[in-house]
């Protein structure tokens, strides 16, 4: 047994075969992502395939598409404010289960990450018969709070995966030369679990940029965001416009993408 | 210098009690998480269990039509749907579409994850990155791209065309046959990230050993392989059964008002109807629902765990 | 000239009520300009020692007093100390500048003795020419050195030092020894250093507190824990150790230091001369190092000698060990090498050795200490 000829490594015929399973599933994921691609680019006016000619007009006449530019509008105010919000208010909670020991702690991690585990049109239905009574459907603080919940664990798990492997000695060190606790969180602690906090944060803001289901039933009619109106001029036509500003909204979730690869990586932020 | 030891020890002594340092900064730590941790709680108060619980009440109202609700402690809310023979139907096929979305997105994730979970390229991290990133794109923009790319006009039905294949377009939109194929897609990173973590055992090295003491190719992958990746495909099926049953979008878009789903009904129930409770009674049932399927999905991995 | 730097009254950690304190009602003074290991092994309670004089846990119940002053209740931010961890603890945002600057910022020196005071810290670690990287460029030796650096650029009440060198690989870690000390003397800092590794203790410290279950078991300079230990866990701490039972037979006469001569019964291989404690009585356990045993393989070398036969042998270069059984005892003797007479295995052996170096151990052996 101790002088058998090395085992060369199994799946060698299946291997080229296993190989473009895995390519095809690949293709299979990204196309949609690919088709849209290519048809922003196509002059034909409604959905065919294949492209008919070559052409720049869809991304022309996007700001001109009104509701595009309004759901746009009302986006890009939600988005920025949920996000500050969940930071906020996220990165304290982190640092609470991070660096103290008390009884609840297990129970309130839990809770904190609950969120994700509820359906978001349960979720959206709660909202709007909680705000109709409240006047807040169709408000900037109705979409923002609905957001705030559904983004609020990606904050925590990831400042918590930042927090795990920071090194408390560091802070230690800077209390004894002689800083007070502000200080020390401001000056070390944050510096330091900075790649958990800003991909805690990107992801904040992209889910809030794209969430479709808390906005279409809490501010349907009075403040549509962009995934709204999307899905709304979608359902009525898809002409290659709303190509185009796939397109874009596929570059910005890519670059959102890149940013959290780059401070702590997909997978450990989305696990 | 110089040392002493004040009395011998005893090992009897009883248990001192905390220093008055110690209390206080037990008391201090006190007052400082509780203040960390109260915005959250508030937020998540506001945003997420206040909406729920008040949902939950809400079951139990009485809708009458143009939206009044009287209000009541009943259950007739529950009664229609779990009586009437469409909302069963619904609720069925609901189920049917978890199931069915479940088993296919396993089905074409797996390869993939294992794939992820064995290569040793160095373009590994980019490879789970491509494989996950689809998460972070908006569910609108790809579930259009499926109605691009299945519509009547649309890249599967003018190839096919083009090949001489087929005649009149194949009907793969506005039906289940669009949603489920669009379901498969969207949940495949899940299903891809649940699998990659599932494999935690699995090893080019336990199969390469199975492999060199004689196993051939289908038996290591049978004995070996398969068995150590089940905890995985069994995190994904269930996973992604339950994003299915609980998903709004797809089914809306792709199924174009003709796939009725328990979230599609309880939109039109909400905006269109305007009966409050009965959407809510339908939304506890796709809670239970859920709840139930993660309990099982628990319960199933502690088993496999311990 | 000496004055007391630190003293420790009564310092008692426990960790919840109820349990075994983690340290036990300790008292220690260090001297002024000392550098003090403390030295045991894990658990022994001496990083929790270091922390409380730190101020990075609280006490139960004790005092601490520096210059005089009793710290206990100031808040560690206000102790004025460095101190140096077993991981560096370097900020990574920050170069090595800015890591060593930190401690004069919270002070709030000005920005030109700031610069000045950094430069004059980085060049006694010769790091001056590194102000600018940033900390994950540097080696472990480096990052040690920088760390060192910014505790002493402050010019701390004490330096505490815990397990600073155990991250190290072994060679580093000598030189690091060579160059913390020389620092440590030119400064002079009080230093407390916390350690597990009795070589480091002894080469660098003034003096040694050996720590075990909570408590100093002996406290004194290098020389003092090694040649004459207190207890049976001192001995068998600090380097390698023969315990043989002897009872006390008689008092020979004065030693040095105003020790005496005994003369001690081993039950079975008769009577032997040891050195001791006057006024000792009864049984007790005698402690003579491998080093201290003389070997020959033809002849008694003189009075104290054990005959056996040799078990084994371990050549390792620089040195020879072997160990010779005598009845049920079994010693361990190391001898530097020679090119002449290589005992064999079953070899008859002599074994002798001083009387001053058989030391009897004042203190009756202890149960669980073994």
């Amino acid at each position: 047994m101790a002088e058998a000829p090395l085992f060369k490594p199994k799946l060698k015929v299946g291997k080229p075969l296993f190989g473009i399973l895995v390519f095809l599933m690949y293709v299979f994921l990204s196309a949609p992502l690919l088709i849209v691609f290519i048809v922003s680019f196509d002059s034909n006016q409604f959905l065919s395939f294949p492209p008919q000619g070559f052409t720049f007009k869809w991304y022309e006449l996007l700001p001109k598409e009104t509701t595009f530019m309004n759901g746009l509008r009302i986006s890009l105010i939600v988005a920025p404010i949920v996000t500050l919000i969940v930071l906020l208010i996220g990165v304290p909670a982190a640092l609470a289960l991070d660096r103290f020991e008390f009884k609840a702690k297990g129970a309130l991690q839990s809770f904190f990450l609950s969120p994700l585990l509820i359906p978001s049109i349960v979720l959206a239905l709660g909202l709007v018969l909680l705000f109709s009574p409240l006047r807040l459907t169709n408000t900037y603080a109705g979409i923002v709070i609905g957001h705030v919940a559904i983004t609020f664990p990606f904050v925590v798990r990831t400042t918590l995966m930042s927090l795990a492997t920071s090194d408390t000695s560091c802070e230690a060190a800077a209390r004894i030369l002689g800083a007070n606790s502000w200080t020390v969180f401001r000056r070390i602690t944050l510096p330091i679990i900075q790649p958990g906090v800003i991909a805690g944060g990107v992801i904040a803001f992209i889910v809030s940029f794209d969430e479709a289901v808390i906005s279409l039933f809490v501010a349907e009619s009075g403040l549509p965001t962009l995934p709204v109106n999307v899905l709304r001029y979608v359902e009525n036509q898809a002409d290659a416009a709303v190509a185009a500003l796939s397109v874009i909204l596929i570059l910005f979730s890519l670059v959102v993408v890149v940013i959290v690869e780059r401070v702590m990586g997909l997978r450990k932020a989305l696990r | 210098m110089s040392i002493t030891q004040t009395e011998p020890r005893q090992a009897d002594r009883p248990g001192h009690e905390p220093g008055a340092l110690e209390k206080a900064k037990v008391a201090r730590d006190r007052r400082t998480y509780i203040a960390l941790l109260v915005p959250a709680i508030l937020g998540l108060f506001v945003s997420f269990v206040l909406p729920l619980a008040y949902m939950i009440r809400m079951s139990f109202n009485q809708g009458a039509p143009d939206g009044v609700i009287v209000e009541t402690f009943t259950l007739d809310t529950y009664i229609q749907p779990l009586t009437d023979p469409f909302y069963w139907r619904v609720t069925l096929d609901t189920f049917q579409m978890g199931v069915i979305v479940g088993i296919l997105c396993v089905l074409v994730s797996y390869p993939v994850a294992l794939f992820l979970a064995r290569t040793t390229s160095k373009y590994k991290g980019l490879l789970i990155a491509i494989a996950i990133a689809p998460l972070l794109t908006s569910a609108v923009v790809r579930t259009y791209g499926w109605m691009v790319i299945l519509g009547t006009n649309g890249l599967v039905n003018s190839s096919l065309k083009g090949m001489g294949i087929i005649d009149t377009p194949l009907k793969l939109t506005n039906n289940m046959t669009g949603v489920t194929i669009g379901l498969v897609e969207i949940f495949m990173p899940y299903a891809i990230l649940a699998m990659i973590s599932g494999f935690g055992r699995l090893s080019y090295q336990l199969e390469e050993a199975a492999g060199s003491l004689g196993a051939n190719k289908f038996k290591v992958f049978t004995k070996v392989t398969l068995p150590l990746s089940l905890p995985g495909i069994l995190t994904a099926f269930l996973m992604v059964f339950v994003l299915s049953i609980s998903t709004f979008i797809t089914p809306r878009l792709l199924g174009g008002g003709s796939v009725q789903v328990l979230a599609t009904e309880i939109y039109d129930q909400t905006t269109g109807l305007l009966n409050w409770p009965f959407a809510a009674a339908l939304s506890v049932i796709l809670l239970v629902l859920f709840g139930a399927v993660i309990a099982v999905y628990q319960r199933i991995t502690k088993k496999i765990g311990g | 000239m000496n004055s007391t730097k630190l003293s420790i009254v009564d310092l008692t950690k426990r960790y919840a009520p109820g349990l075994e304190p983690a340290v036990d009602r300790l008292n220690m003074s260090v001297e002024e300009g000392h550098l003090v290991a403390l030295l045991g092994p894990s658990g022994c309670g001496k990083t929790t020692t270091l922390r409380m004089v730190a101020g990075l846990m609280d006490p139960t119940s004790g005092s601490i007093v520096v210059d005089g002053k009793d710290i206990t209740h100031t808040p560690v931010n206000k102790r004025g100390m460095g101190m140096v961890f077993q991981s560096y603890a370097l900020f990574p945002h920050m170069d090595v500048a800015q890591n060593v600057a930190f401690g004069l910022q919270m002070r709030k020196v000005p920005a030109k003795e700031q610069a000045k005071r950094v430069a004059a810290a980085l060049d006694m670690v010769q790091l001056g020419h590194l102000a600018k990287r940033k900390v994950r460029e540097l080696s472990g030796g480096q990052q040690q050195r920088i760390a060192l650096a910014r505790a002493l650029v402050v010019e701390p009440t004490l330096l505490l030092l815990d397990e600073p060198l155990s991250n190290l690989d072994a060679k580093l870690r000598e030189t690091m020894r060579t160059e913390i000390r020389s620092i440590q003397q030119r400064t002079g800092a009080t230093t407390l250093f916390v350690t597990h590794d009795q070589d480091e203790a002894l080469d660098m410290a003034d003096r040694i507190a050996v720590m075990n279950g909570g408590l100093i078991e002996q406290f004194g300079p290098p020389t003092e824990v090694y040649e004459r230990p207190n207890t049976h866990f001192v001995a068998n701490f600090i380097g390698q150790a023969n315990f043989l039972t002897a009872n006390v037979v008689s008092e020979n006469g004065p030693a040095t230091d105003g020790e005496r001569y005994y003369k001690v019964d081993i039950e079975g291989l008769g009577t032997f001369g040891a050195v001791g404690h006057p006024g000792l009585t009864g049984t007790h356990e005698l402690v003579i190092r491998p080093q201290r045993l003389q070997a020959s393989l033809h002849a008694p070398l003189g009075a104290n000698s054990i005959t056996g036969t040799i078990e084994r042998v371990s050549y390792t270069g620089d040195t020879l060990g072997f160990s010779v059984r005598a009845g049920e005892r079994l010693l361990h003797a190391q001898l530097m090498t020679s090119s002449a007479d290589m005992p064999r295995q079953g070899d008859t052996a002599h074994l002798s050795w001083e009387a001053a170096d058989a030391y009897i151990i004042p203190k009756t052996p202890q149960g669980p200490a073994s």
